[in-house]
């Protein structure tokens, strides 16, 4: 369960999140929806302890970022803006690398890394080294590594970016095995047919600020739309119009 | 222990960087090596080139009294070729005496009799060649001049009021030492380098990469990363420079047997008492380029600001060769010119404190511990993590 709680954040005078609340549940998938530049990254961060709020609260499974930031980043896998791997290692190692530095065994590590590959399609991948591969084949072992350890909450910052259909298709499924495991699941994205076809909840940012949450039905309903595009320009205030 | 998970992997990934392979053949096992024993051939050409007496001369016919004496003085006599100009302008020759064809009228007369040496002193391996000519000349003069001083009852005593002997105190070794002071500039340098590529691509390249968010989102300490990449560079620094040290090992003993061995005098103990002072040497260059690495925004700007620092260093050698600094105790405080002047000492074949090796060291190992808390102080601040514009 990860919980926001009026979150400021201010780079040199610039506000660049400004009283972000919500929370994503465990058993759900919950995203951050808004246009380039609305804060959501800046958020993610807060949460995974990587940048301090100014001002407010981010809570992971009831543990506060700022107090105990360990405990935090031990309970959750990011899938961060910055994906980039160690191309002279082999996507094993650099799976394996991630596993020991969270403290997994190496059998433990072993047979996480078989259990993930095996859910992202990637077995013939492991054993190569990371130098020439495609887009996809590096968000696979990006995703693997953040999920070697098993979090309960996982974050994943424009999972889709620079994805073909075809992996686009595959991560979806993956991202909903997860919320099915019973993981809290937030993502942001600025893609609104992804967000359609995958959320359970949704939290509009525009401008640094939430101006809209709820399930879909709901937002609908605040907006006065027919459909969720509409009820997004709408509601993020016509930011692209 | 996270921070050796951080060390095992930065090492394995050097290891098969191709670079640090290039890095380990070209700088540590040529360079040194070869430098050495180019400079060793050099210096015993130019032994050899003044150890047999042997002069060039055009017009030696011209000159009886001076061939008698330079035979009495087991000189060997050459006649240079006719191109001799044209040879010296492009080195293949040292000097030529010239005997233009009136001199023996006029050395007989004793109305000043002229010869020209030719030369060019723009090549300073020629010098003892021309050193060689000019003394042989200045002998036959003075003898010229004695023997016509007797005749006219004279003392030629008179003319040579102080008699001037050369007592030369140094020992070969010591005469030695300016070559040695090449490993003490590699021994300097060679830790630089090592641990150059390491730093450089574990922090400024991890940040470029796309890897440094996602690595610190890991459940570790900064100051457990930092120290982990900080001993994986440390260990590189060393490494190289070991290699490079034992290069030198190996080619002093190719000396072992010659002229040159006592000069060469490099081996075991002084490669022990070398090992000793870089490791902590390499402890403080290592954090420092981490740091400063740490600092750059970009893998070009880590490479240049890691150029400024081995700059630096690499001008304090070269400080102390010229500026003929003599040794006092408080050049043990300063780093670089600490090991500079240590490691000189051990090149001298001079004894060594215990406080010579451990006053440097504390230093090294402070400097290298404000630089890794510094590294990790950085590793906290967002816009070092996530970069500036």
């Amino acid at each position: 369960m990860i919980e926001a709680r009026d979150l400021v954040k201010r780079f040199d005078g610039v506000l660049a999140v400004h009283q972000v609340s919500f929370l994503a549940p465990d058993g759900e998938i919950t995203a951050l929806l808004g246009p380039n530049g609305a804060g959501k990254t800046t958020t993610l961060r807060m949460i995974a302890t990587l940048v301090a709020p100014t001002q407010g609260s981010a809570r992971v499974d009831g543990i506060d970022a700022t107090k105990d930031p360990l405990a935090v980043r031990a309970r959750i896998g990011m899938l961060s803006d910055a994906r980039g791997l160690y191309g002279r290692l082999t996507a094993r190692e650099n799976i394996a690398y991630y596993a020991a530095l969270r403290g997994l065994r190496a059998a433990q590590a072993e047979e996480s890394i078989e259990r993930l590959a095996d859910m992202l399609d990637m077995q013939p991948l492991l054993d190569r080294r990371t130098d020439g591969f495609s887009q996809g084949e590096r968000m696979k072992v990006a995703i693997a590594r953040a999920l070697v350890h098993d979090p309960p909450n996982v974050m994943l910052d424009e999972p889709s970016n620079g994805l073909d259909v075809m992996t686009t298709r595959n991560l979806r499924e993956v991202i909903r095995r997860l919320r099915d495991a019973g993981k809290c699941v937030l993502f942001s994205s600025h893609v609104m047919q992804e967000v359609s076809a995958l959320c359970d909840n949704i939290v509009i940012v525009a401008r640094g600020s939430v101006v809209a949450s709820g399930r879909a039905p709901e937002l609908l309903a605040a907006s006065g739309r027919d459909n969720l595009e509409d009820a997004f320009v709408h509601l993020a205030g016509g930011g692209v119009a | 222990m996270p921070l050796l998970v951080v060390y095992l992997k930065e090492l394995r990934d050097a290891l098969r960087d191709r670079r640090t392979a290039l890095m380990v053949l070209v700088a540590s096992i040529l360079t040194g090596p070869v430098t050495l024993v180019l400079v060793a051939q050099f210096i015993s050409g130019l032994e050899e080139k003044s150890a047999t007496l042997k002069v060039r001369m055009v017009g030696q016919e011209n000159a009886a009294a001076l061939v008698n004496f330079l035979k009495r003085s087991d000189v060997e006599i050459e006649s240079a070729p006719k191109d001799y100009e044209a040879r010296i302008k492009e080195g293949r020759l040292d000097a030529v005496i010239v005997v233009p064809q009136d001199f023996e009228e006029h050395y007989l007369a004793g109305d000043g009799a002229k010869l020209e040496i030719i030369y060019d002193d723009s090549r300073t391996d020629s010098g003892p060649a021309i050193r060689q000519a000019e003394r042989l000349l200045r002998a036959f003069n003075r003898e010229a001049g004695m023997l016509r001083m007797i005749t006219r009852g004279v003392s030629p005593d008179l003319t040579e009021p102080v008699k001037v002997q050369h007592v030369n105190t140094a020992t070969p070794r010591q005469k030695g030492a300016f070559l040695l002071f090449l490993i003490t500039m590699f021994a300097i340098l060679s830790p630089l380098l090592g641990g150059m590529t390491i730093a450089i691509d574990s922090t400024a390249g991890e940040r470029e990469r796309g890897s440094l968010e996602p690595l610190l989102a890991n459940p570790v300490p900064a100051w457990q990363v930092v120290i982990g990449k900080w001993l994986a560079a440390w260990t590189f620094a060393t490494g190289v420079a070991t290699l490079t040290l034992g290069g030198f090992v190996i080619a002093a003993s190719f000396y072992a047997r010659e002229r040159l061995a006592a000069m060469m005098a490099f081996g075991a103990p002084e490669f022990a008492q070398f090992v000793a002072m870089v490791i902590p040497f390499a402890a403080m260059t290592s954090a420092l380029q981490i740091l400063i690495c740490t600092y750059g925004r970009s893998y070009r700007e880590a490479q240049t600001y890691v150029s400024y620092l081995a700059t630096v260093v690499s001008f304090v050698p070269m400080i102390v060769m010229f500026s003929g600094l003599k040794d006092s105790f408080w050049q043990l405080l300063v780093p670089v010119l600490a090991q500079q002047v240590v490691l000189a000492r051990v090149v001298r074949g001079d004894g060594l404190d215990i406080l010579d090796w451990a006053l440097p060291a504390a230093i090294a190992f402070a400097i290298a511990a404000a630089a890794v808390v510094g590294v990790a102080r950085l590793l906290r601040e967002e816009r070092i993590v996530f970069g500036r514009n």
